[in-house]
């Protein structure tokens, strides 16, 4: 058994995250410092789909965990001498995220060493602090991804606000639908990023849909007005299509996270989730911060999207208010922000 | 040398320890669709009443399906990292093999039946021979008539064991030279793995962690339609 399991620095937590397509791996140190971060990436494996396929997707982590997990012990130097493992216990899909736990408790049992279920969506808020562990608080969070759109208000470690969410498509599901459409293949987030670099962000003025809820987000009109609008002039040039419909998506989520930052008196803004590696999204979030006298925190792309750092720190936070979680945990599929497993 | 078994690719979950000298404990939960909760408490129960720690385990083996394939998915990553937390290697053992296993004292032939779901069985042909049994047959998919229809065919004495058997018991009930072995023997067990798995570790047939994969015997659907619609 490790002296101190709970407290102390240089605390190092083995993270592994496998709600989705992502089979991910990492040693982090004291919630900040990632010595190492392994991604397989399936995408390959569901793009002729066109989305992620459930039963593929679970056989596939089964087979790529154990190599990932030992990839990123061996990057880490580590060998079992790790103090905690977190695993992502929710949300996913139910089969993706049993592989994750199943191993994960596993290796805690044999290693004589806590076990932390972690919520993917508290993981996603947690890439900030991998890059800035002293970042003030409260900020205000934009988590989009291809599964969630969410404004939260963290106020403290562990204590989240749910400000707004999408009440139909996410964003990253709207990306994924209109790249569809527009036949520029699967994932759609940076397939669009990359077209719209070419187009004109002001060439269509599609909708900019703004529902009852203040804070609420709502993307499906928007997609219908993108089909319509390429239905009646063929003509359109696919890239300019691109680049004013990433522009309508991401003009909304800039000025509600902007106008809660400021309702709420927040130091600033982070972005988190897979969209959040869209670069007009970065590049528009940080010129407002500038202008309102906001921090940005623009956690790298490669810790927007899902992996096992962020995970890793999120289950060092909650190793520290909450304490382990019990072995005999499972998978929460449905599992919401604010509620921990 | 001490082998850790793990069976979760049926509704239940079981985990036994032994070696030369037999089983050394065990444990059987039958609660059903519960795999992960149970499986981690039940490694830890298993090991600590045969008094054994985990760094004297010396193989973990574990039910390849086919079977419940989120059960058994639950069942092999946790052996996987058992294997890779603890250096070891790996036997992996087929569910069917697993059933036929305990009912091998008959000259009949023994007929492994596992229910696939969806109207379906997974079933093979055994038979015993000295010191285990012997796989007559690759692992076939097939609904029940299909299997009432190879029986019949077959002209031998059968003996029918697993829950495939007793979930489908009408279609086979009738047939002639056909036995149905009750519910006791319907799930194979951690116990016939570690026996069966320790034979094989003798004969030194390790598998590395990344190297075992799990038997499905069914694409999964969406790759099956494809493969549909590229034909058609």
């Amino acid at each position: 058994m490790n002296p101190s399991p709970l407290a102390g620095p240089g605390t190092k937590v083995l993270g592994i995250e496998t709600s989705c397509d992502e089979t991910a791996a990492a040693v982090v140190v004291d919630a900040h410092h990632v010595v190492s971060s392994v991604v397989s990436s399936q995408v390959d494996l569901h793009a002729r789909f066109g989305g992620v396929v459930p039963e593929i997707a679970s056989r596939a982590h089964v087979e790529l965990l154990a190599p990932v997990v030992a990839q990123a012990m061996i990057e880490a130097g580590v060998d079992g001498d790790v103090d905690a493992v977190a695993a992502t216990v929710g949300p996913g899909l139910i089969g993706s995220l049993l592989v994750g736990v199943s191993a994960a408790k596993t290796l805690a049992l044999v290693w004589g060493v806590p076990f932390v279920g972690v919520n993917h969506l508290e993981a996603h808020l947690y890439a900030s602090f991998l890059e800035e562990p002293d970042l003030p608080l409260p900020v205000v969070v934009l988590l989009v991804s291809g599964g969630h759109t969410l404004l939260v208000l963290m106020e403290a470690h562990g204590r989240y606000r749910l400000l707004g969410g999408t009440i139909d498509d996410a964003a990253g599901e709207a990306f994924d639908k209109v790249a569809r459409f527009l036949g520029l293949g699967y994932p759609g987030g940076p397939a669009i990023d990359r077209v719209a670099t070419q187009g004109d962000p002001a060439a269509i003025a599609f909708p900019r849909a703004i529902p009852d809820e203040a804070y609420d987000f709502s993307f499906s009109g928007l997609k219908t007005a993108v089909i319509n609008h390429v239905r009646k002039h063929p003509e359109v040039v696919t890239a300019d299509v691109a680049a004013s419909f990433q522009e309508a998506v991401v003009d909304v989520l800039v000025t509600k996270t902007l106008a809660a930052a400021q309702q709420h008196g927040a130091s600033g803004i982070c972005l988190a989730g897979g969209v959040a590696a869209n670069s007009r999204l970065r590049e528009r979030v940080l010129d407002t911060c500038v202008q309102h006298g906001l921090h940005p925190f623009l956690p790298s792309p490669s810790m927007c999207t899902d992996n096992a750092a962020m995970v890793a720190a999120a289950g060092w936070w909650r190793l520290q208010s909450d304490g382990p979680t019990p072995l005999d945990v499972g998978a929460s599929p449905n599992l919401t922000l604010t509620f921990h497993p | 040398m001490l082998i850790l078994g793990i069976d979760t690719a049926t509704p239940q979950v079981s985990v036994a320890i032994g070696g030369h000298e037999g089983v050394l404990a065990s444990t059987l939960s039958a609660r059903g669709r519960q795999h992960a909760e149970s499986l981690t408490p039940a490694i830890e129960f298993t090991c600590r009443m045969a008094r054994v720690e985990f760094r004297e385990i010396g193989v973990v083996a574990v039910d390849l399906g086919p079977g419940l394939f989120t059960g058994l998915r639950v069942g092999v990553s946790a052996a996987k990292a058992m294997a890779l937390a603890l250096g070891l290697p790996m036997i992996g053992v087929p569910s069917l093999d697993l059933l036929a296993f305990p009912v091998r004292f008959t000259p009949k032939r023994i007929v492994a039946v596992v229910d696939a779901r969806r109207g379906e069985l997974f079933y093979a042909f055994y038979r015993q021979v000295p010191g285990g049994i012997q796989r007559l047959s690759a692992h076939q998919v097939g609904t029940a008539d299909d299997l009432a229809s190879e029986l019949l065919a077959s002209g031998e004495d059968n003996l029918l064991v697993g829950d495939g058997a007793l979930r489908y018991r009408e279609a086979f009930e009738g047939l002639h030279k056909v036995e149905i072995l009750d519910e006791a023997l319907a799930y194979p067990s951690a116990s016939s793995l570690v026996s069966l798995a320790h034979a094989q570790a003798l004969r030194e047939q390790f598998v590395k962690p990344w190297e075992l994969t799990p038997v499905y015997l069914r694409k999964p659907d969406a790759e099956a339609n494809w493969t549909t619609r590229e034909q058609s």
